[in-house]
């Protein structure tokens, strides 16, 4: 990596830092509340590439096992690692990384804007949501116990706002090739 | 803005080394989820709790830190008393709870720049691969820290700018001008950093 990777990868930590301090947003139609800050980790893939991002979301991980408060809601420390909801975390790092594979594979600068919004939308799913789930739910249902079916379908009540991130990483990630292109040229 | 979790003091805990905690805490995640047994988890509960509370962290920011990650437990261990038995809610409860407070006390007498150390040191070996560059990665937790406050500005005065124009202010009018703004200052900070050859190798 060259020192302005590190920096890429250092400022989009702190922007997803950033992220967690802005208010949770509450819709009507949807029983939580949406954090801006896994849009972060959708974000760090379409916007920096698979190894960049991936490094990104792994620096904010770093931050929080060392004790700092950079989670959503002022959240830090081990004991977050250590929760029924910790698997989450873990798989941020492997749904940039794939966030950012299917990006840099798809959403070329030479390609039409649809295929570029189509590929977005398609990483911002596989890796945001589905590999995060991937790490997510095998551990809240290993932590649960014995009501582990029980724990891991009510977990499914955050999809539809990481749907709503989904469309939003795709519009961000779009935009952000048009005015400042980092994806094509690969850490 | 971003300070750490950690709290001053001279308790045993505080005293240990970083690493003989780390160790202790990684035996404790492996030897709880081995037995279902109240007789041992409920101890080990009172056990972590009174080990937090020995760190002189106070009851109140002792129970403001945890009550998220004790919601959650909560919520699974409700989940296993409606499908299943009192017994397991009890289990699950007493097991998750004793790993977040004995987590949460390693955090309050660790600080930032001791556990950076040990990270450095736990990296060393890695560097032999050529994996990761030990000292890039103090440099990179250096960097977020200190443009935190930075970017968070940024944000409020484009947030400004939308309530100056009358517009709403959503998430992607807004995200969009701040990424681009702030990684566009990578170049020069790269630069900054190459010029003072912080980077030498």
């Amino acid at each position: 990596m060259t020192t302005r990777d590190i920096v890429l990868v250092a400022l989009f930590a702190a922007i997803i830092v950033v992220l967690g301090l802005l208010p949770p947003i509450t819709l009507g139609f949807i029983p939580v509340p949406i954090t801006a800050q896994s849009l972060g980790v959708m974000l760090a893939g379409c916007i920096l590439g698979a190894k960049r991002g991936a490094g990104a979301v792994l620096l904010v991980l770093l931050l929080v096992a060392i004790g700092l408060p950079v989670l959503s809601g002022g959240r830090g420390g081990l004991a977050i690692f250590a929760s029924p909801t910790g698997g989450y975390l873990v798989g941020w790092v492997f749904g940039a990384f794939v966030c950012g594979l299917i990006a840099e594979r798809f959403a070329r600068e030479d390609k039409g804007e649809l295929t570029q919004f189509l590929a977005f939308l398609a990483a911002s799913i596989v890796g945001g949501i589905a590999v995060v789930y991937l790490f997510g739910i095998p551990w809240l249902v290993y932590m649960s116990g014995k009501a582990f079916f029980e724990t891991a379908l009510a977990s499914l009540v955050f999809v539809p706002g990481d749907l709503i991130k989904a469309f939003v990483a795709m519009l961000a990630g779009r935009a952000v090739l048009a005015g400042y292109p980092l994806l094509p040229q690969r850490a | 803005m971003l300070n750490g979790l950690d709290i001053e003091g001279t308790s045993p805990l505080h005293r240990m080394p970083v690493r003989g905690k780390l160790i202790v805490l990684f035996v404790a995640a492996i030897v709880l989820f081995l037995t279902s047994d109240l007789r041992f988890l409920v101890p080990a509960l009172v056990l972590a709790a009174t080990i937090y509370l020995s760190t002189g962290i106070g009851l109140r920011e002792a129970a403001r830190r945890t009550r998220f990650v004790l919601f959650t437990v909560l919520l699974v261990a409700a989940a296993n008393y409606v499908f299943h038995s009192l017994h397991e809610a009890l289990a699950v409860f007493s097991r998750l709870s004793t790993l977040v407070l004995l987590a949460a006390a390693v955090t309050a007498t660790t600080g930032i720049s001791t556990f950076m150390d040990e990270i450095t040191r736990l990296l060393t070996p890695l560097e032999r691969f050529g994996f990761v560059r030990a000292a890039d990665v103090s440099l990179a937790v250096g960097l977020v820290i200190r443009f935190v406050p930075e970017i968070f500005a940024r944000y409020q005065d484009i947030a400004d700018a939308h309530r100056a124009r009358g517009l709403p202010v959503r998430p992607l009018s807004t995200l969009t001008p701040l990424i681009i703004l702030t990684l566009k200052d990578a170049d020069t900070i790269a630069m900054a950093i190459d010029a003072r050859g912080f980077r030498r190798h």
